[in-house]
C-alpha cells in the first residue's frame, strides 16, 4: 500500500468531505424521513416519521436559516439474529429544512411519541400578518 | 418496478380520425401503454404518498425464535392488531392523526401478512411496540429447532 502511495501521492489524501452548506457535522449516509409541513398564521408545524428513534438519539439544531433533524436508531440487531428478509435500514435519518430566517428559534417546541416527531416552529413577530387600521 | 393493473383502452380517447367508426383503434392499445408508462414512471417520484399504506417489515431468526420487525410510526397500541393464522402473521391497524392547528383529523388503515418460514408455537407469540417499531417474537416449535445430539465415543 505504501508503494502505491509513493507512486501516486494523491491516494494519501483524506477523502473529500461532502459539501454541506452550513458547515454542519457530516453524519455519513442518511435517509430522508417522511415528513409533512403545515402552516398557520402563527407557526409552521412539521411532522416527521422517525420509527425506531428514541429521545436520546434525536438531535435538533436550529441555525441561521437552517433547521436540521438528525435521528439515530436506538435498536441494533443482536449478533445472534440472522437476517431472513429485510426492508428497513440502519442508517440515521436526516432532514434539513431551509427557511428565510422567519422562525423564532427560542420558541421552538418539539415532542416525540411512538416514532413521530412533531415540531412547532413559531414564526417570528416581524413576519406575522398584521392588521393596519386606516384612520 | 411497480405492477400497474392493465386497463382496457378507453375508446373515447383513441387517436383514430373517426371516433366510433373503428371500435378498436389500432392506436388505442399503444396510447394506453404510453399512459401506463408515464403513470409508472411519475408515480414513483411521488412514491412516499402512493405507498403510504405499505410499511417496511424485517424478518430475522435465531436459534429459538423468529422475529418480525415492522416500522409503524404513530400507531397507537390499541389500534394495532397482530394475528397468527396458520403460517401467516398478519399485522393490521390504523393510524389516527388528531385534528390539530390547520389540519383535519386523518386516519388510514393498513394490513400486511408475512409468511413465517418455519412452524412456530402460535400460542407463545409475543409482541412489543416501542418508538413506533413493532417487534413480534415467534418461538420455534421444538421439532423445528436444530437438534444437537452428542454421541459418546467409547
Amino acid at each position: 500500500m505504501s508503494l502505491i502511495n509513493t507512486l501516486i501521492p494523491s491516494f494519501n489524501r483524506a477523502p473529500a468531505r461532502r459539501h454541506s452548506r452550513s458547515g454542519a457535522v457530516d453524519i455519513g449516509p442518511a435517509v430522508k424521513p417522511a415528513y409533512e409541513i403545515r402552516e398557520t398564521d402563527e407557526a409552521f408545524g412539521v411532522t416527521v416519521h422517525l420509527p425506531g428513534v428514541a429521545k436520546e438519539g434525536l438531535e435538533l439544531t436550529a441555525e441561521e436559516g437552517v433547521f436540521r433533524v438528525v435521528g439515530r436508531r436506538s435498536w441494533k440487531r443482536p449478533e445472534a439474529w440472522t437476517i431472513l428478509y429485510r426492508e428497513t435500514s440502519d442508517v440515521p435519518y436526516e432532514l434539513v429544512l431551509q427557511h428565510e430566517n422567519v422562525i423564532d428559534v427560542d420558541k421552538i417546541h418539539a415532542e416525540l411519541a411512538d416514532g413521530i416527531l412533531r415540531i412547532s416552529l413559531p414564526k417570528s413577530e416581524a413576519i406575522k400578518p398584521r392588521k393596519i387600521t386606516v384612520s | 418496478m411497480r405492477l400497474v393493473r392493465y386497463t382496457q383502452p378507453a375508446l373515447s380517447r383513441s387517436l383514430s380520425p373517426l371516433p366510433g367508426a373503428l371500435p378498436r383503434s389500432p392506436w388505442s392499445g399503444l396510447e394506453t401503454e404510453i399512459d401506463r408508462f408515464f403513470e409508472a414512471a411519475l408515480g414513483d417520484l411521488a412514491g412516499v404518498h402512493l405507498a403510504e399504506n405499505r410499511f417496511p417489515v424485517d424478518l430475522y431468526e435465531d436459534k429459538d425464535n423468529i422475529f418480525v420487525r415492522a416500522e409503524l410510526p404513530g400507531v397507537a397500541r390499541a389500534d394495532l392488531n397482530v394475528e397468527m393464522v396458520e403460517d401467516y402473521l398478519t399485522l393490521a391497524g390504523s393510524r389516527k392523526t388528531p385534528a390539530g392547528e390547520g389540519a383535519k383529523e386523518e386516519s388510514f388503515a393498513f394490513s400486511r401478512s408475512v409468511s413465517i418460514p418455519e412452524s412456530v408455537q402460535s400460542e407463545k407469540v409475543s409482541a412489543v411496540f416501542e418508538n413506533g417499531v413493532l417487534l413480534v417474537t415467534l418461538p420455534k416449535r421444538e421439532e423445528a429447532k436444530p437438534k444437537k445430539i452428542t454421541i459418546a465415543v467409547k
